[in-house]
């Protein structure tokens, strides 16, 4: 059997996997050359990033990795969604790479991200289970390590606690794969292959079981609740650069993987009985997120804590349109984890410029007092970040994320869910706006001291920042990314 | 130059002014001078937009593009017509003379350039209400001209009183203006178009389907209610007399041919639609037949001449609407607007003359203008034939005016159903007390020299000062070290005024407006109510001001010149109940709204802790616990679907 290969869809997973090899090629013959391995590792992103650009306005599908017809398989769909959760990824990475500052990060650091990048890259695309999997695990494992690598104690349990909670996740997801293709008898996640089980009903439940045990799995990565107790443990004692990758390249990675999954579920969505159980599980997972997850960061005074509470509330909100099971669901869910990504890197990148890397005390709320007047910059970019996330105007593009998820889910006509995805976006306000309050006024005398290095991450929150008012005044740009 | 280049020329020179006038506020005087330049070429285009007018029944508007907003047409047109051009004309005129006058009596003032940017800018707000076509420009016209009346009656800021005038004036046109808007919406939103002609030809049924009559009654009365509000009609009256802590031109613009006027010019563009109004006249006749009786005898207990010309303002306006109330289809709207010209002349040389005299005498107070007219023949010419005019003497341009409002609603009484009767005894009676209070002000003004100082003098700690403490020549009598000799440009504009109230009446030749013969008794009847009214105060000479012989205790002065009290019932009926109102809701948004908020967050804030609780041990082994309670939920699942 052989494989019809088109290698440029390929390029955007390739590039980074053979920048990997060239890092450690370069370092066992230069190992003096320490700028090296970070050099390469960004051209590596950015090429790959480069590479999937074309895959944004394609017309016709971008299939590669096929079996011959007449029953052709594809493994790897390059369609404009993905191309743009690829692109995300990617650029997320660097912005983390670049928040690790350039001395610091060595060879195992580098060559740990671009693996975790091309992880993600692939997962989005992939449509096969075997692809899949690989290519999701691919994407987190590395990041075990990124966490515990250099650093204290508290990153070793920080680690574990990821470690042990990613080993049930992957054995979840295996269990979830073979579920799968007992149902269906196709490894890969289309829609006429489940459609067709669809009308058995053995195989009928199977498939949702599978869906369900695949969607408990993946809930780990995305950190949704009841599956969120490692989050705000790692966020908080890894090293800041890593938290967030966690809180963006990695969440980019677990939701698309997740699309992929609920792809073909378009296919059965009209038939009778239709796919209550997913929406069923989907929704549990969905409320209980955004409730918790708001009501702890509401709690919190500790800043990288409510931000790791924050990321599960807004898991909550990325979910809540794939509940609706249709196209315009899982596009709005695209927009959203986008926004949320560049929003929350902007967010960790200013709160990275203020502390330094390390995780040290004084990280709470009243260290952020006056920091307006203070710290402009870093206040600023933090300032914007902050009310994207809430979904208050100037950040409009927070708002107009926060309505398309709303959308789906009201023509669905899953109205209590809507109600709940509300509530939750008001309380969800008085948890930045508490934040963004502390930032006015004058500056005391117990202000943390400005890091010494912290140009790159400053660079970091003011592109990221460029990007969300880029896109609050001219929503249309993101919103026509994924359409 | 065709008259629809006029109209926009009329508009735009003032609006330049105005900017002009601004950008040179540093040198004041020069900036006052390229103003009173761009109003005296306003006038001379507005005589040439007499000459090129349109004649009847051949209205013309400009072509332009119609913008769409949503369902809506808003042709933004300007247009004109023959008693367009008359009143644009004599608008601009006033507003010569005013800055003219302005530069003189302003003179020391260190705001003077920006006094004079706002006239011009009221100006051009009162030539857009003159000359819209379409209601949008009507409607901006009229709210700009509010907030330059703001600017003005408050421009000598640093006296408690002219905030609180200004204030005064900006609140109870802005209520009564919620009636005009929403008048104006909706007979837009009928007609489908805010461009005159087309609202006006659907709300007179011309358009083929007849409009509901109760509807049209009621947008046309809330139209009416935002125009007693500007004219300062009953129960809005009581602004106009507080509005003279503004200085003098202000007053004189005001009262002439800006702000007073505009109501009447909306109406009389209105009319046809007005007419078919019923309930609309009903609301505006008896407004304004309670408005000119009352007002006119207000004016004659004044103790301060300036004030009495503010409520001879407010009676004279009631007039002109009186005027398009009563007036039948055939007759049309153009008496209203003829006396609206006449007045415009008239009111204007009894503000400038009394600003003048006032310098002289330092005060605005009767006992203090007491034989003040003696300081120049002109002075006194100037405020006879003035008040000839105000009195509706035979002849002078005030009489021609007011005679044919009389005969206009004698037609209106016999003639259709509307409040004709009542309007009429209201003029009759208006008429005895106008020629009354004209008298008045005479005889205080042209008194025997020999009196001026013993009255001055004699007064002085006399029970009248109380009202008038702080006046606005207190401000003036600094700045004013010289005779009180105007310069040459003032008299002449004076002069000019003067002759046109003798001989303005000419303009009925032009035939630009569109009147019918008076009636040679009406004019007798009138000449016997002028005589009784003059004869009555010329008999009561004798108590030195004739007032004193009308309101004799010290109680009636008072209530006099706070005109019947209207401003505590302001207060009383209007300011207390909002603010008790305002009191409530903020009760209610502290006590119920406010509740709720404080139970959601307390509410969140106990799940939170609940949630809190359940997060205690965040170690391995709750992660671990979690993922059972994961894999539960995730069996649950199983077993439930599994029939």
């Amino acid at each position: 059997m052989t494989l019809q290969i088109s290698w440029a869809l390929l390029l955007p997973a390739l590039i980074p996997v053979a920048a990997m090899l060239l890092v450690l090629v370069v370092d066992a013959v230069v190992p003096r050359a320490s700028l090296a391995a970070p050099v390469i590792g960004a051209l590596g992103l950015l090429g790959g990033a480069v590479a999937a650009v074309p895959g944004l306005d394609a017309g016709d599908p971008r299939l590669t990795l096929c079996t011959p017809a007449p029953d052709g398989r594809c493994m790897w769909d390059g369609s404009p969604l993905a191309s743009t959760l690829q692109i995300a990824a990617l650029l997320a990475t660097l912005g983390v790479l670049a928040l690790m500052s350039w001395r610091k990060a060595g060879v195992v650091d580098v060559v740990m991200l671009l693996a975790s990048a091309s992880g993600a890259v692939a997962v989005v695309a992939a449509t096969d289970l075997g692809t899949w999997l690989i290519a999701l695990e691919l994407a987190t494992l590395p990041v075990i390590a990124l966490v515990a690598w250099r650093d204290r104690r508290a990153a070793a349990h920080g680690a574990l606690t990821l470690l042990t909670t990613s080993l049930v996740s992957f054995g979840l997801l295996v269990l979830g794969a073979a579920l799968w293709v007992t149902a269906t008898g196709d490894p890969t996640l289309t829609g006429p292959s489940l459609a067709t089980a669809w009308a058995v009903p053995e195989q009928r439940v199977l498939a949702s079981l599978a869906t369900v045990v695949l969607i408990a799995g993946l809930a780990f990565k995305i950190s949704a609740v009841p599956f969120h107790a490692w989050t705000p443990t790692t966020l908080t004692s890894g090293p800041l650069p890593i938290s967030a990758l966690l809180a963006s390249a990695s969440k980019i990675a677990a939701v698309g993987a997740l699309l992929v999954v609920l792809a073909p579920y378009e296919s059965v969505l009209d038939l009778s009985p239709g796919p209550h159980t997913v929406v069923a599980a989907l929704v549990i997972v969905t409320v209980a997120s955004m409730l918790t997850g708001t009501v702890m960061a509401l709690r919190q005074t500790e800043v990288v804590r409510l931000l790791a509470w924050s990321t599960i509330a807004q898991a909550g909100w990325v979910l809540l349109p794939l509940t609706a099971l249709s196209v315009a669901g899982r596009q709005a869910a695209a927009i959203y984890v986008l926004v949320y990504a560049v929003a929350s890197l902007v967010a960790f990148a200013a709160v990275r410029a203020i502390h330094g890397q390390h995780v040290e005390d004084g990280r709470e709320l009243t260290a952020y007092k006056g920091l307006l007047r203070r710290d402009p910059i870093a206040g600023g970019t933090l300032a914007v970040a902050l009310l994207v996330l809430a979904g208050l105007p100037p950040g409009i593009i927070g708002l107009v994320a926060k309505v398309m998820t709303i959308r789906p889910v009201v023509d669905a006509g899953l109205w209590p869910v809507a109600v709940v995805a509300v509530v939750a976006a008001v309380l969800g306000i008085a948890v930045y706006v508490r934040w963004f309050a502390v930032m006015f006024g004058d500056p005391d005398a117990s202000a943390p001291k400005r890091p010494g290095r912290r140009r790159a991450s400053v660079a970091v929150a003011v592109a990221g920042t460029a990007v969300l008012v880029v896109t609050s005044v001219l929503p249309q740009v993101l919103l026509g990314l994924v359409s | 130059m065709s008259a629809l280049w006029v109209s926009s020329l009329l508009v735009l020179i003032p609006v330049l002014a105005a900017l002009l006038t601004l950008g040179l506020r540093r040198t004041p005087h020069l900036a006052a001078r390229v103003a009173s330049g761009a109003a005296i070429v306003s006038v001379v285009v507005g005589i040439i937009g007499m000459a090129v007018a349109p004649t009847r029944n051949q209205r013309t508007a400009q072509p332009s593009d119609t913008f769409h907003v949503g369902d809506l047409e808003m042709p933004l047109a300007l247009g004109s017509g023959p008693t367009t051009a008359a009143v644009a004309a004599i608008v601009a005129l006033v507003a010569a003379v005013v800055l003219v006058f302005t530069q003189w009596y302003l003179d020391d003032d260190d705001r003077l350039a920006q006094f004079a940017a706002t006239v011009s800018l009221f100006t051009a707000a009162m030539m857009l209400v003159v000359h819209a076509r379409d209601l949008v420009l009507t409607l901006i016209g009229w709210e700009v001209m509010g907030w330059c009346s703001y600017l003005l009656i408050g421009h000598w800021s640093r006296k408690e009183s002219a905030r609180r005038a200004a204030y005064k004036s900006f609140i109870v046109t802005r209520v009564a203006d919620i009636g005009f808007v929403l008048g104006i919406v909706g007979l837009s939103a009928g007609a489908g178009s805010t461009g005159l002609d087309a609202v006006v030809s659907h709300w007179t049924g011309e358009g083929g389907a007849v409009p509901e009559p109760w509807t049209r009654s009621v947008l046309l009365a809330l139209v009416v209610i935002g125009v007693l509000g500007k004219s300062a009609q009953f129960p809005f009256q009581d602004w106009l007399p507080d509005a003279m802590e503004g200085p003098t031109p202000a007053s004189a613009l005001i009262h002439a041919a800006t702000m007073v006027a505009a109501g009447t010019v909306v109406l009389a563009q209105l009319f046809p639609v007005l007419v078919l109004a019923d309930g609309a006249r009903w609301l505006l006749g008896i407004a304004v037949a309670m408005t000119m009786v009352g007002a006119a005898a207000l004016a004659l207990g004044q103790s301060d001449l300036k004030r009495l010309l503010a409520w001879s303002t407010v009676s004279q306006v009631a007039i002109m609407l009186s005027a398009l109330a009563t007036a039948t289809e055939a007759i049309g709207p153009d008496p209203g607007l003829f006396h609206l010209w006449s007045h415009a002349i008239f009111k204007s040389l009894l503000f400038l003359t009394i600003g003048w005299l006032s310098v002289v005498a330092g005060s605005t107070l009767a006992m203090a203008l007491r034989g003040s007219g003696h300081v120049h023949q002109l002075a006194l010419v100037a405020w006879l034939f003035g008040l000839l005019a105000l009195a509706g003497a035979p002849f002078v341009v005030g009489g021609l005016s007011k005679e044919h409002v009389i005969v206009t609603a004698y037609e209106g009484a016999i003639g259709s159903g509307g409040p004709g009767v009542v309007v009429l005894a209201a003029l009759l009676v208006t008429v005895v007390l106008t020629a009354a209070y004209a008298t008045r002000a005479y005889l205080v003004v042209a008194a025997p020299d020999g009196e001026r100082s013993v009255s001055t003098r004699s007064h002085a700690v006399g029970d009248e000062t109380a009202a008038h403490e702080l006046d606005e020549t207190a401000v003036l009598e600094e700045q004013h070290d010289h005779s009180g000799m105007p310069s040459a440009p003032v008299l002449a504009s004076l002069a000019l005024l003067t002759v046109l109230t003798v001989v303005g009446g000419l303009v009925m030749l032009t035939g630009l407006f569109n009147l019918h013969r008076a009636s040679m008794w009406w004019m007798l009847l009138t000449a016997l109510l002028i005589g009784i009214g003059a004869g009555v105060v010329w008999l009561a000479r004798g108590y030195g001001d004739p007032r004193n012989a009308f309101v004799r205790t010290v109680r009636q002065r008072t209530l006099a010149d706070n005109g019947f009290g209207f401003d505590t019932a302001y207060r009383r009926l209007v300011a207390g109940p909002v603010l008790w109102l305002a009191r409530i809701v903020e009760f209610l948004d502290r006590e119920v709204v406010d509740g709720y908020v404080r139970g959601a967050a307390a509410s969140a804030g106990i799940a939170g802790w609940l949630t809190d609780r359940g997060h205690r041990r965040e170690a391995p082994s709750a992660g671990v616990g979690l993922v059972a309670l994961g894999l539960i939920v995730a069996a649950g699942t199983a077993v439930l679907t599994w029939r």
